[in-house]
């Protein structure tokens, strides 16, 4: 049983005519099902206490924000004339974007055969739905009255008696991101079980195996049920591929349908679902390189796996940097003066700094993954994806906030300034995501096993042919 | 095989379901997949941690049928989503969006496309665990003391007992010619199969419990009591709206009813020209160009103070006001006709005789009650009838302007008098002051005769009227001489 590489941790040489190892050491099936349920296993760390108290704290915050602003109304927010879509619609197109990389890694690399998904496609899926549950929360909140938002829903009313505008983008948004939260959650569920199997099996308490037991549905293993189980899977990935590149398409739709300048532009669905791809992967590996040395997965996830991560991240940031070029070719092309005016107010006008910020963050910052040092040392990739998280909630802050604040009627024209509560519902959102995540590390498998299991019967069975 | 033996007392007792064997690798399996396969086994079963590849054929298990479902479930999110869209929003609630049709199906697609997929994927998710047999937390097999493994590192190959070839010793006897080192009967699940009266309790308690809140909101919603109802958004319910001649805390000033924005004209006023709006000729205002931005503030005055200003501004030409200096439009620009100045003569006595008096000699009834009490900062309205408010030195627009923007103590109309009705009552005026001034040839002939028999009534009426003064005064004299 031994591999092209048998102890090392560098997988990231190429090997010609020879597929490199995605499961680093001697590692057996027995091994893979330790290194990931030992994570669950044994007792959480002060590590994961330290990190929980703080993310929980935040995730409070939001909580009495989210109160303070039903009780007292959106005027707490800093939206105002004419900027009424501040921050909540700033931090929900973000955390959509967030959440398309999950889905992403799940679906798409798995259509293209990409094995190295395998050992990162939990995470990030899970990711995916805590991601897509912070972006729910904004738009859910910034009805104004939340406890009304069930008026989205087409449903036969007795007070309204109408039914809602179904040429509006943003009631498909409403369908696209429900739809997309529920596909992703049954995609996530659905790979979860067989390893939730692997947790009940291995439980000594009993209420674990209980609890553990009514989530894995009864799971034997069976190969007939592995066999409609992979085709279940396959039939989901193909539906979830396009349904991902759907969602953000939708959500720019909200912008591109709309008049204003800025907005109004062809070019929208695809930078978008290019920025939400490239968002994504960052915050993935933001989360990951850490939670990989800290959970002890390093011959799982390993420096390849991290690699071809940064590669996507250098091709998506270069495709967005393409786009803000373009947005600007074709202001120039248009000849129309409000999209000119827009777009050097975007750059030089009173938000030139947020501009800046996006640019630097979102198209050079990535440019360093061109050097292969850059894209292997875990650290540097952390700073540089810390710097794309930055720089894509720029993004959407300069698109949705510079365009609104001078549109076409000057007398109108004001600047935004978030209040406390846009400040504090930000930093609390990330409390929500961070206190699923900890918990999901902690009661869940955070990687495959299966899947990764898979991954290894076929690496074995290639070092048995170059024998 | 010790475990076998430990067990077979219990297998005498228990229903036996059929016969599992233990595998160390992946290719022990498939050999031993064919060997059983090709012994003639169908209802058979392999257990394995992940997927294994080939193991369809070396079962011989069937493809399955799960994609027919989920393009069922597919077919279904289209046809719903768009019978849906069409129902709602192109027959039974039609909205208009940009004369676009009504079914504009274009528009629909987004949420055909998203619904296709949900169901779908309902098909592929659901009819996956369905077609599976799952949930089922019951499961012979678990009984088996190493089948723990399956979900871990090992691989089981399982026969069952319904098979039409099974027995017992001959599957034992097949799977030990397979390379097994593990080979356990499978038998009756006798653990108790309901779900926990306690975990039945606790969610009942649970859900219970989570309907308390929401029921004591109800309760002090509707029951009475001496106390004011509870409100839950108490600012939704008692919105800040205010009526006209209410008081407000959200402005500075405290009036609800907000004043023009300064220089603004309402929506659909632009239809008229400036000189209609303004009683000013503004291309000539345009030409004279002189202190043109001062002329136009000047033309609305906000308060006295600001006018006072720009007054001391133009000192150097004391003499010549803005007033003066302005060309205001000559003439009215309305046709008179008689309809139009009875509709002046309504609006002045809705809205100026109160100071000026019906017959416009400045002795309305406030202006008698400014004297009755005296009041010390009262200026007299002024009389319509002098030679300087007459048309030729003080022009139609002048006094359109006068009324729309006011002058000295009297505040502008303009919020309160619509253009056209400030003109008719220029019109008005006009014959107001015509009328004091006016001879009898002035009037068509055919009415001469008429107003010759009126003021003939009149003068005998104003005689008797006062020779009943007199006689009464006459009365009133006796009485005091008799009383004396």
């Amino acid at each position: 049983m031994s591999l092209a590489i048998p102890n090392g941790l560098d997988n990231t040489e190429e090997r010609p005519g020879q597929r490199a190892p995605l499961v680093l050491g001697d590692t057996t099936y027995h091994d893979i099902t330790e290194t990931v349920c030992r994570v669950a296993e044994r007792p959480p760390g002060a590590g994961w206490f330290a990190g929980f108290l703080v993310a929980f704290a935040l995730l409070n915050l939001l909580g009495v924000c989210i109160a303070y602003l039903i009780y007292t109304g959106v005027g707490v927010w800093g939206n105002a004339a004419p900027v009424f879509w501040g921050w909540p619609i700033v931090n929900f197109v973000f955390w959509v974007g967030i959440g398309h990389a999950g889905t992403l890694i799940s679906a798409i690399l798995f259509l293209f055969r990409q094995e190295w998904r395998t050992s990162i496609n939990r995470a990030a899926e899970a990711m995916t739905i805590f991601a897509v549950a912070c972006a729910g929360t904004f738009p859910g909140i910034h009805v104004g009255r939340a406890w009304l938002a069930f008026w989205l829903a087409p449903y036969p009313s007795l007070n309204l008696w109408m039914w809602p505008q179904f040429r509006s983008p943003l009631l498909w948004d409403v369908f696209a991101v429900s739809t997309y939260g529920t596909v992703s959650l049954l995609f996530w569920y659905m790979g979860m079980v067989p390893d939730l199997a692997t947790f009940r099996d291995r439980s000594k308490n009993k209420w674990r195996r209980m609890a553990y037991g009514i989530l894995a549905l009864g799971w034997s293993g069976s190969s007939r049920h592995w066999m409609r189980y992979e085709k279940a899977y396959a039939l989901l990935a193909a539906f979830a591929a396009p349904l991902v590149l759907s969602v953000h398409t939708i959500v720019s739709f909200d912008f591109a349908v709309s008049q204003v300048p800025g907005w109004h532009t062809t070019i929208f669905p695809p930078y978008f679902v290019a920025g939400a791809i490239f968002s994504g992967f960052a915050m993935v590996l933001t989360l990951m390189v850490p939670a990989r040395s800290m959970l002890g997965l390093e011959k799982l996830i390993t420096i390849r796996h991290l690699e071809n991560m940064c590669k996507i991240i250098l091709a998506t940031g270069s495709i967005v940097g393409l786009a803000y070029g373009t947005e600007f070719f074709i202001a120039w092309y248009g000849q129309v003066p409000e999209e000119q005016f827009a777009f050097l107010n975007r750059a030089l006008g009173p938000y030139w700094w947020a501009y800046l910020t996006m640019v630097s963050c979102n198209v050079l910052s990535p440019q360093l993954f061109w050097f292969k040092k850059f894209r292997t040392t875990p650290i540097l990739i952390v700073i540089v994806c810390v710097f794309v998280n930055i720089g894509m909630w720029f993004e959407r802050f300069v698109i949705v906030v510079t365009s609104l604040s001078r549109d076409y009627l000057p007398s109108a024209w004001s600047y935004f300034t978030p209040t406390w509560v846009d400040w504090a519902m930000l930093i609390g959102s990330f409390g929500l995501f961070f206190t699923l995540f900890l918990l999901f590390c902690k009661l869940m498998p955070v990687i495959n096993m299966a899947e990764t299991k898979a991954t290894l019967a076929k690496q074995y069975h290639m070092a048995h042919e170059h024998e | 095989m010790s475990n076998e033996n430990s067990m077979s007392d219990d297998n005498n007792t228990k229903k036996v379901h059929g016969t599992v064997a233990e595998y160390e690798s992946v290719d022990a399996l498939l050999e031993a997949c064919r060997r059983i396969r090709d012994a003639g086994f169908t209802k058979t079963d392999a257990f394995t941690p992940f997927p294994v590849h080939g193991i369809d054929t070396a079962l011989g298990i069937k493809p399955t049928k799960l994609p027919w479902i989920a393009l069922a479930g597919g077919a279904t999110g289209l046809t719903i989503a768009l019978l849906m869209q069409i129902w709602m929003n192109g027959i039974d609630y039609q909205y208009i969006i940009s004369g676009k049709p009504y079914i504009s199906l274009p528009a629909f697609m987004p949420v055909a496309f998203e619904l296709t997929i949900l169901l779908a994927s309902f098909g592929a998710f659901f009819g996956m665990w369905a077609l599976n047999g799952l949930p089922k937390f019951s499961n012979p097999i678990f009984t088996d003391p190493r089948f723990d493994r399956a979900t871990d590192d090992r691989f089981f190959l399982y026969i069952d007992a319904k098979d039409d070839s099974y027995d017992q010793a001959g599957a034992e006897k097949l799977l030990a010619d397979t390379g097994t080192e593990y080979i356990n009967t499978v038998v009756e699940d006798d653990s108790p199969t309901q779900i926990p009266k306690f975990l039945i309790t606790t969610l009942v308690t649970v859900i219970a419990l989570s309907f308390i809140p929401a029921l004591i909101l109800a309760r002090m919603r509707v029951t009475t009591s001496s106390q004011p109802r509870f409100h839950i958004f108490p600012d939704m319910d008692f919105s800040p709206a205010r009526d006209a001649q209410q008081t407000t805390t959200l402005f500075a000033d405290n009036r609800a009813m907000r004043p023009d924005v300064p220089g603004t004209i309402a929506r659909g006023e632009m239809e008229e020209d400036l000189d209609y709006l303004t009683g000013i000729k503004m291309e000539s205002l345009a030409l004279q160009q002189v202190n043109k931005d001062r002329q136009l503030v000047a033309l609305y005055p906000q308060d006295e103070k600001a006018s006072s200003d720009t007054a001391a501004e133009q000192a150097d030409a004391p003499e010549k006001s803005v007033m003066d200096t302005t060309p205001w439009v000559e003439t009215n620009p309305v046709e008179i006709t008689a309809d139009f100045v009875k509709q002046g003569q309504a609006q002045f006595n809705i809205y100026c005789s109160t100071c000026h008096g019906r017959d416009g000699r400045g002795n309305g009834l406030v202006h008698q009650r400014a004297q009755q009490i005296m009041a010390s900062s009262w200026i007299p309205p002024a009389s319509m009838h002098q030679e300087t408010l007459y048309a030729d030195q003080y022009p139609d627009g002048k006094l359109f302007s006068t009324i729309s923007n006011g002058i000295r103590k009297m505040p502008g109309y303009a919020g309160q008098i619509k253009v056209r009705d400030r003109w008719a009552i220029v019109a008005y005026v006009r014959a107001l002051q015509q009328s004091q001034n006016a001879s009898l040839n002035m009037v068509p002939e055919s009415e001469q005769e008429t107003i010759r028999t009126r003021k003939a009534e009149v003068e005998r009426m104003l005689a008797e009227q006062a020779e009943a003064e007199k006689k009464k005064e006459e009365e009133r004299a006796k009485q005091a001489e008799q009383a004396q």
